[in-house]
């Protein structure tokens, strides 16, 4: 049981397991089970999408999506922080405004969406509006948590000291409601890389979903370039999980829920 | 290193809550983030002025009176679209005549079922799946962790983006949209399922074990309903996906429903129609969900009792 557990084999047995849905994919394209015109080789994908990276369109395409992502996540999580500091620190507020925005909540972001492209076509700024709009509601909710979460001691301990206005809000609010917002954030950075992508696919804007239709659309010989884009998407995934992940690590080390995590994983 | 240590696992489950607790991604979490993870604000709220005993009445009627501001945004919609000349933000009044015609009296209700169906087996099966592959990965632990880089990279990738490989493989029609709704909607699931079932408490395992108690059993009486909280929070996050996912694919490729309603109205540049698709879309959307939270209230009635007492006491 020993030598299962240690970190080599665990290693071993990951790295394995890639290796294999690898082969796997390779059989599966060459057996011709999904039709050869409708699934590339593993080998044939891996090849374009070395050819891809060297090409200035795919770092455009990348480029795009950063930047939709990006600026709708950046307006969309300002005016959601702002929004549910406010609505967080009145109580009244908070009763009023939580239906709204709860039902805004359950309403499908996509609904939206062809009303964006209709009002600003396939532009950046339809992208910009959907991320925005998707990644508002439910960060809102969680900042609202955040403020609302004051640990009752805290409060207590910042009416003694009679701490009030922006003292309080930035030595008080704030780092309680830091880790509730970092989590929201995490949250709404890849929900907001999905909606991006969305976007791009279906309104047409330019960016790494446009590029993955338009290759689907160039018939079966581009079809590994399809498979080597949407790898790349994925890879941006990835990438964007983990540094919001790391971030939140780094700044918010003193929190106790990550201190929490730090000794559980020692 | 597990499943839920890799950035991925995290993204849905990580909380800042103190007691370690988890709850899924778009949930809401207090400091008691389990109730968070299983229970609305609105809920919370009711479950705490239930404790100071008021009458159903004056609950009503407090009900009724949060609810003032959403009113005031609809009268200002009405009135401030009244004249309104704009393309693209036709008057309130046609827009909800116009829905009166088309989804009531015409026949536009067809284009719902067809994506409703469509959404319920794909659901179904995301749901069944994630919860069965989230016990298998927790039951065989190591299998889970060996495959864990390859599931996080599938994760990962926005789901949209394989539907045009999708689309490829399956060509148009309800499987390639079925398969589309299952591989989005079967992760918070999956996830949920595994973190609730991993952070079953140690003590529990062993007093099963100590009462000889069938690892079957165990699984039925102790680990299931102790991650069911969590399992409830994932299945609404995957009942949230898979209505998105559903309208992608319609909206990309597809003949019939409510997402193709919306499409080929805002093809025809009738905008008060697309209005009305988009608002039934809201509509249902929101009804699902609070649907959910319905049966949910039942399912975890002896979690959110327990819960109750434990805060009252």
């Amino acid at each position: 049981m020993r030598v299962l557990d240690s970190r080599w084999f665990k290693l071993t047995a990951r790295l394995l397991v890639v290796a294999a849905v690898l082969g796997l994919w390779q059989y599966i394209a060459v057996s011709g089970v999904l039709g050869k015109d409708a699934f590339p080789t593993m080998t044939g994908t891996m090849a374009e999408l070395g050819r891809e990276l060297q090409t200035a369109d795919l770092w455009q395409a990348v480029w795009d999506t950063v930047r939709g992502w990006g600026l709708g996540l950046l307006i969309g999580c300002s005016s959601a922080i702002v929004v549910g500091t406010l609505l967080g620190l009145n109580r009244f507020a908070y009763l009023s405004g939580i239906p709204v925005i709860e039902f805004l909540k359950t309403v499908p972001v996509i609904a939206i969406l062809p009303l964006a492209i209709v009002v600003w076509g396939a532009s950046l700024e339809m992208k910009v509006f959907l991320v925005a709009f998707g990644v508002f509601w439910p960060l809102t909710i969680q900042v609202i948590y955040g403020v609302r979460a004051v640990d009752p001691v805290v409060r207590d301990t910042a009416i003694t000291l009679r701490l009030r206005g922006l003292r309080k809000f930035v030595g008080v609010t704030l780092p309680s409601a830091a880790p509730f917002i970092a989590t929201g954030l995490r949250i709404a950075a890849a929900v907001g890389l999905i909606l991006a992508v969305i976007a791009e696919l279906i309104g047409g804007a330019p960016g790494l979903g446009l590029s993955i239709l338009t290759s689907v659309n160039a018939g079966p010989s581009r079809l590994p370039a399809t498979y080597a884009f949407i790898l790349v998407t994925g890879i941006a995934g990835v990438a964007v999980t983990s540094l919001f992940a790391y971030a939140e690590r780094r700044l918010l080390h003193w929190h106790e829920s990550q201190r929490n995590t730090a000794s559980r994983a020692a | 290193m597990t499943m839920a240590d890799l950035p991925g696992a995290t993204t849905t489950t990580t909380e800042p809550s103190a007691d370690g607790r988890t709850a899924s991604p778009d949930v809401p979490s207090v400091a008691d983030a389990s109730v968070a993870a299983a229970t609305t604000p609105s809920q919370q709220f009711s479950a705490r002025s239930g404790r100071r005993a008021v009458s159903s009445l004056r609950r009503t009627v407090t009900s009724v009176w949060r609810l003032w501001f959403f009113a005031v945004i609809l009268v200002c919609w009405w009135f401030l679209s009244a004249d309104s000349t704009n393309t693209f933000f036709p008057p309130l009044k046609n827009i909800l005549t116009q829905l009166w015609d088309l989804w009531v009296l015409g026949d536009a209700r067809s284009q719902l079922w067809s994506s409703l169906e469509h959404f319920a087996v794909g659901y179904v099966i995301a749901g069944v799946g994630g919860v069965l592959i989230g016990a298998l990965l927790w039951k065989f632990h190591r299998v889970g962790d060996a495959v864990s880089p390859v599931l996080y990279f599938i994760y990962v990738i926005p789901t949209a983006a394989l539907l045009p490989a999708i689309m490829a493989i399956m060509g148009i029609g309800a499987s390639m949209q079925i398969t589309i709704i299952v591989l989005a909607a079967i992760w918070p699931t999956l996830l949920n399922t595994l973190d609730g079932m991993r952070g079953t408490d140690p003590i529990k395992i062993d007093t099963a074990r100590a009462m000889h108690l069938s690892s079957t059993r165990t699984v039925w009486t102790v680990v299931l309903p102790g991650a069911m909280p969590q399992i409830m929070a994932g299945l609404r996050h995957s009942l949230q996906i898979g209505v998105i996912m559903m309208v992608v694919s319609e909206l990309v490729a597809s003949e019939s429903g409510i997402g193709f309603f919306i499409l080929e109205a805002q093809q025809r540049f009738a905008i008060t129609d697309m209005w009305t698709g988009i608002i039934v879309l809201a509509l249902i959307g929101s009804l699902l969900t609070f649907l959910f939270i319905l049966i949910e209230r039942v399912v975890l009635a002896w979690y959110l009792g327990a819960r109750a007492v434990e805060q009252k006491g």
